[in-house]
């Protein structure tokens, strides 16, 4: 069923602009103008991150790491191949990317994994990033208990994540 | 981070050390090149829902909501928020910020400290409800994926509860922090 979900929104969103008298190509080419610009931004962010993460990988830290934290991770029903992207989601959006990259080229884009790091990453944000963005412009020093309970909601989110790909 | 791998690296493997960080970088490369399509397609498309008008539209439907959880009174505020709000919804993060940096300076009140509206903003924007989480639909496609659609449900799912989840929690904390304020004003 939810072959259809995205034609249908298309399907519906374009004949809704022609209702609208709208010039669909122009249009289109000036939103898609700003992908090029997108990129060059985060390419630097993104090539970073990979690095380090690289690097943690062959100097056999992150092993360390999700060797250590993964009972606790298995415990709460979350494989160990997915404790890398589970612990650096909150810091780098354009970093989670790359590492969702790795996801599908180890396991295959239909594995089960990459399911469940697909719906892991929609269902979370860059906490740390949004947070010191968004309160950047402002007067706010203190955010109280705003980045605890945003935490609190994405483990939960992870947790969530693996026992429904499971089943759907 | 860089630093620590590195100086783990001189004592296990230091020939290896030049040569990941260079694959890793043309690694990100090719993501970027990958992810330039994804996002040509994209934000096309999230131009025409905006050039229509159902991005408005979408803000105006849910501002009645925004007005009950964030408590906000000010029209221009709510309309920044619910702004916000549906850019998250359509998986579009970068187009968010902008309507998020103004809403939290619209409901800044100088005291140095975050009020109860701002708190559920940054928690709200945390657990994002998406529609269409297109970049990742986008990048299981290049992947090989036979139907990379198909986690859309799931993903809405997730990020209904745990939105649902995050508004509750706030409000929540919000009445016990107003309670020991109270106590101790007494």
């Amino acid at each position: 069923m939810s072959v259809y979900i995205l034609p249908i929104i298309f399907v519906v969103l374009f004949l809704y602009c022609i209702y609208k008298r709208i010039n669909t190509y122009d249009v289109f080419v000036k939103g898609a103008k700003g992908a090029i610009k997108l990129v060059v931004d985060i390419f630097p962010y993104i090539a970073a991150i990979l690095i380090a993460v690289a690097l943690l990988r062959v100097s056999g830290i992150t092993n360390f790491l999700a060797q250590l934290l993964s009972p606790i991770f298995n415990a709460l029903g979350i494989p160990t191949e997915l404790v890398e992207l589970v612990l650096l989601r909150p810091f780098t959006g354009s970093g989670s990317y790359g590492i969702l990259e790795n996801i599908f080229s180890s396991y295959g884009a239909d594995s089960y994994i990459s399911r469940c790091a697909c719906v892991i990453m929609g269902c979370s944000e860059t906490i740390f990033y949004v947070a010191t963005v968004y309160i950047s412009q402002t007067k706010v020093k203190k955010l109280l208990y705003a980045i605890p309970v945003a935490l609190v909601c994405s483990l939960v989110g992870t947790i969530l994540a693996c026992l429904i790909c499971k089943v759907m | 981070m860089m630093l620590s791998s590195i100086l783990v690296l001189l004592v296990t493997n230091p020939a290896a050390m030049l040569s990941e960080m260079l694959s890793a970088s043309t690694d990100a490369l090719e993501l970027c090149i990958e992810l330039c399509a994804v996002y040509c397609v994209w934000l096309g498309i999230i131009e025409l829902v905006d050039a229509s008008g159902l991005g408005e539209k979408l803000a105006k439907l849910l501002r009645p909501l925004v007005k009950r959880v964030f408590k906000v009174e000010d029209e221009t505020t709510q309309k920044l928020i619910a702004m916000n709000i549906s850019a998250n919804m359509l998986g579009l993060g970068n187009a968010a910020t902008p309507m998020g940096i103004k809403a939290m300076q619209a409901l800044d009140d100088g005291s140095g400290k975050a009020n109860f509206a701002m708190i559920m903003l940054i928690v709200v924007n945390a657990t994002s409800i998406q529609l269409l989480p297109t970049t990742i639909i986008g990048l299981r496609q290049n992947a090989g994926s036979a139907n990379p659609s198909d986690i859309i449900l799931p993903t809405l799912i997730v990020t209904f509860c745990t939105t649902v989840m995050g508004i509750i929690l706030v409000k929540v904390i919000s009445k016990f922090a107003k309670k020991i304020k109270l106590k101790r004003k007494i």
